[in-house]
């Protein structure tokens, strides 16, 4: 099976912009991931990964309104591409399939 | 409400932004960083919102935002053949249609380029004086330093004692070499029935082994070996000997003693400080004249020594500085100091003990005066340039319309600007030549054009360079930022700023043209101060004629043939050129005198008449006379000298110079025996009973053809072996100020072309507005505008600038000069006529300059320029 590479903060961006489905873009991306995970990214940072991700065709993306308080630019909205989607669920497959392979024991308990 | 302008995002971040982010994603990304802003405004306030989003800007700066798409269409080379053939052709229409304006700018340009040209060569020229001898870095000149009471250093020469260069060279481990160097010596020379006067030298033993005077026939270690040597240069040799061996020959000096030629030099270059034709030894001349290597206070001869190659020069300075003293006790104001040799000539003047100027001034001063000229015709090239725009930018527009990129615009313009320059420089290298000849006599130089050496084609390519970028960048910067939807629309209109551009550079080169113009009549006023300066000796009718073969000894026979005559008034010996003394001593003693009481006193050898001769005005005494038969011991002294010796009443007062007694007979008022550059010091005059130096001869006015021929016919029969030569004493003290009248040619010159070059651009512009406003004139002229104030009209625009540039000129001027006067200490006071002088004829020129073209569009006839409406 071809593998396709992730990186970290790039498979948590190709998952905000699922997560905001139809509304993704620069700002809002990083937004939600600052609400979702706490972390605090820098747009540049968002947008190099959007643009690489949009190279590795796993994200499409569209022009879309512009605001006023955009001084009338135009935002760039994103959505999953089925490449994208193919691996988002390789992702979690290999990850569940690890998780159901350590047996009970063999992590030491979180208590809350 | 807020401030729109304040509020928005930084301006410089979000330019900066545009300008570095592909365009492809500044959209989008703008977009975002001002949402972003706008939320940070309302939730930081303004001020951290800002440094937010300029942070922000920053951090955009990665690979994926600059890296710009390629473009979707195939790129245009730069350089197409059909491209360049097109080029090529519209910038020679553009030449060939507009004579006027490419004959201004080659012209100016050309004319810049000569100025910068013969700079440049006479720079080089002045650099590589004493830079070829191959130990170079390690020859010194010794310079003595006088030390005031307080310690200050207040002269330095490089007069030492003869007795120096022999004594440094035993104790002083790190010295190598050392050679004393004398003053140019002129000795009569005769082979045979073959007789000249040759210029010469008194030179050390070791003078061959420490410089680059290569020896043709001859061993350096053994040339003066033998007593009587001389050693000539290969030019002397030719002359006396032709192609026979020199060697060994005789030759006979000062119809006197025979000298046995032991080697032979080759021709000193034009670039050696010291030239001469023949060098005799220093160590056997002292042998014979012991009076040169007598004592630690006089000085006379220069000395030059050779370091170690491993010596520092801050150690044998530290063991020099006090030599004189540990030699002699008494010499307690005078220390030692090494100067490189190779900077001699360019560092002469001496500040505080350290070579501070000199030659290198000017050389500085005229490499910025040749730029600045450069300067000028390059703003001429800008200014017509800039406002002939309106005429190409329907081709710019055309152009860019079918799609030519800024760039190749650019690349085009500049091209255009290389060609005009390529032509100038072809003329200027021309010119050059042509004008070569003059500046070399101007400047006594013999200067060619390297055109074969890579070197200087080389700096001919960078000035072509400079040129070309200097003026080409803005006009082609300028002409391809052209809107073409303006242009073609007919809109077109270039902004009011542009034209306040090309009247600041009119009022730039109009203030350099200007100070320009100051200087050189700052330098005329100077030079004509001092030539006409009273310096309290007559110059006028005295001539100077050399005593030497039998002249000396059978001079009262001289004098009183001469003196029948009724054509000379007086005659006298000095043994100096009186305004040009060179001696001085720290050893005079008299009565009063006190420990302290050191200082130099100028010393001067003269006869009978010495004052009447001179018109030296005695203020108190007589000068020799041969009715007092004691005069022969007396002595005169200055009024300098007599102050600095505490002398209230010093006739009579005894005085003790090397030995030699006598008293003060008279009392002379100041007068200036040295160059106008320094203040009048102590001098005394002593009497010298053998005649020795010259004969100074002054003739009564109006007899001078006269009195030359009964001076020539005298001296044919007393002193028959020798030609009769003289030098008038006028002549002989401009002689003194030959650098200074240098400059004066040269300031000239260069005023005259700046401001040349200046008028030939405002001649451009005035004929473009007056074209440009041929209409407006038409218009004005039927409606009863008089011829009169339409020429005003159009002058006081140009008028206005030029005398902007006079109000910014005067003063820079005036600092400049101010500052060059500080060298003289006698000087011409900087007064306001020359600047008002300066300011008028730039005024007049300019005006000539430009009412040549308003007249000429004020008195065409209205008919014509609005026929066509």
């Amino acid at each position: 099976m071809k593998r396709t590479y992730l990186g970290e903060f790039e498979e948590i961006v190709l998952l905000t912009v699922a997560v905001l489905h139809e509304s993704a873009y620069g700002v809002a991306i990083t937004d939600e991931l600052d609400r979702q995970t706490g972390r605090s990214v820098s747009i540049s940072a968002v947008h190099a990964a959007l643009h690489r991700l949009e190279e590795k065709g796993m994200l499409k993306s569209a022009m879309g309104e512009a605001t006023a308080e955009r001084g009338g630019r135009r935002k760039r909205l994103f959505t999953v591409t089925a490449l994208g989607s193919r691996a988002l669920h390789d992702i979690r497959a290999m990850r569940d399939q690890l998780w159901s392979s350590i047996s009970p024991n063999a992590l030491p308990a979180i208590s809350i | 409400m807020k401030n729109s302008r304040n509020a928005g995002p930084p301006r410089l971040a979000d330019r900066l932004l545009e300008f570095f982010c592909a365009p492809h994603l500044l959209e989008e990304v703008q977009g975002d960083l001002h949402e972003r802003y706008v939320r940070d405004v309302t939730r930081m306030g303004i001020a951290k919102a800002k440094r937010t989003y300029t942070y922000n800007v920053l951090s955009f700066l990665r690979p994926f935002a600059l890296k710009r798409r390629s473009s979707e269409y195939p790129p245009i080379p730069l350089f197409s053949v059909d491209m360049l053939r097109n080029y090529i052709k519209i910038a020679w229409r553009n030449l060939a249609n507009n004579k006027a304006f490419s004959f201004i700018n080659i012209v100016g340009l050309s004319l810049g380029m000569v100025c910068s040209l013969i700079i440049y060569l006479w720079v080089q020229d002045e650099r590589k004086y004493d830079k070829f001898h191959a130990n170079g870095d390690r020859l010194y000149r010794v310079i003595v330093n006088s030390i005031e009471k307080t310690g200050e250093i207040s002269n330095s020469f490089e007069n030492s004692p003869g007795v120096l260069s022999g004594i440094l060279k035993k104790e002083i481990p790190e010295i190598s070499h050392a050679a004393t160097i004398t003053w140019e010596n002129k000795d009569r020379m005769r082979v045979g029935t073959k007789a000249t006067n040759e210029k010469g030298r008194i030179v050390g033993a070791d003078f061959f082994e420490m410089f680059s005077f290569p020896l043709l026939k001859g061993n350096p270690r053994t040339i003066f070996a033998a007593p009587n040597s001389l050693v000539i240069s290969q030019r002397l040799a030719n002359k006396y000997f032709g192609f026979a061996d020199p060697i060994g020959k005789l030759i006979r000096l000062n119809e006197k003693d025979d000298y046995v030629v032991s080697g032979v030099f080759a021709t000193v270059p034009a670039n050696s400080s010291i030239k001469f034709d023949y060098v005799r030894s220093f160590e056997s001349f002292a042998k014979n004249n012991p009076w040169i290597v007598d004592g630690w206070s006089d000085f006379g001869p220069s000395t030059v020594v050779m370091l170690r190659s491993d010596a520092s020069l801050e150690k044998v300075n530290a063991k020099i500085r006090r030599f004189l003293t540990q030699h002699d006790k008494t010499v307690t104001d005078k220390t030692l100091s090494l100067q490189p040799y190779r900077d001699q000539y360019l560092y002469s003047r001496f500040e505080n003990g350290i070579p501070v100027g000199g030659r290198i001034e000017y050389v500085r001063l005229f490499s910025v005066v040749a730029l600045f000229v450069l300067l000028i015709a390059c703003i001429n090239f800008v200014n017509l340039a800039t406002a002939r725009s309106v005429k190409r930018a329907k081709e710019i527009g055309i152009r860019k319309v079918v799609g030519a990129a800024k760039a190749y615009l650019v690349g085009q313009f500049m091209g255009e600007s290389l060609l005009m320059t390529l032509i100038a420089a072809s003329l200027s290298i021309l010119l050059s030549f042509l004008l070569l000849p003059t500046f070399n006599s101007i400047t006594g130089k013999t200067i060619e054009i390297p055109l074969d050496t890579p070197a200087f084609v080389g700096k001919l390519t960078i000035l072509v360079t400079i040129t070309t970028l200097l003026s080409g960048i803005y006009p082609a910067l300028f002409l391809s930022s052209f809107n073409p939807v303006n242009v073609l629309k007919g809109s077109f209109s270039t902004k009011p700023g542009i034209a306040t551009f090309r009247k600041g550079l009119v009022v730039f080169q109009f203030t350099l043209s200007l100070a320009l113009i100051i200087g050189a009549l700052v330098v005329y006023q100077q030079m004509n101060y001092i030539q006409t300066k009273n310096i309290g000796l007559s110059r006028e009718n005295v001539l100077y004629i050399k005593l030497e073969g039998e002249l000396g000894k059978k001079y009262e026979s001289f004098k009183q043939t001469v003196l029948q005559s009724n054509t000379i008034e007086h005659i006298t010996t000095i043994n100096t050129i009186p305004t040009d003394v060179g001696n001085a001593t720290s050893d005079l003693i008299w009565t009063t005198k006190k420990p302290t009481d050191k200082f130099s006193i100028w010393l001067m050898g003269a006869s009978y008449d010495f004052a009447k001769t001179l018109n030296i005005k005695l203020k108190e005494g007589r000068s020799f006379s041969p009715a007092f038969r004691t005069d022969t011991a007396g002595f005169l002294l200055n009024e300098v000298a007599a102050e600095r010796m505490h002398l209230k009443n010093p006739i009579g007062q005894p005085i003790d110079l090397w030995g030699k007694k006598g008293t003060v007979i008279g009392l002379m008022k100041n007068f200036h025996m040295q160059s106008l550059h320094r203040t009048i010091e102590p001098l005394i005059v002593y009497f010298e009973p053998q005649p020795r130096g010259n004969i100074v001869a002054r003739i009564q006015a109006g007899k001078t053809q006269q009195a030359l021929l009964i001076l020539q016919k005298a001296h044919k029969e007393i002193n028959p072996a020798y030609p009769f030569s003289y030098e008038f004493a006028d002549d002989a003290f401009r002689q003194q100020y030959k650098s200074e009248t240098i400059i004066r040619e040269l300031a000239t010159c260069f005023a005259v072309l700046a401001i040349l070059i200046s008028c030939l651009g405002l001649f451009g512009l005035a004929a473009f507005t007056a074209e440009q406003r041929t209409k407006e004139i038409g218009v004005r002229k039927v409606l009863g505008a008089s011829v009169s104030s339409i020429i005003t009209l159009l002058s006081t625009d140009f008028l206005k600038l030029v005398l902007l540039a006079i109000v910014i000129a005067s003063p820079i001027a005036w600092w400049i000069m101010d500052k060059w006067l500080q060298d003289f200490a006698y000087k011409t006071e900087l007064s306001w006529w020359i600047f008002a002088l300066s300011g008028l004829l730039a005024v007049g020129i300019a005006l000539l300059t430009v009412s040549f073209q308003s007249v000429k569009a004020a008195l065409t006839n209205p008919v014509k320029s609005l026929r066509s409406e």
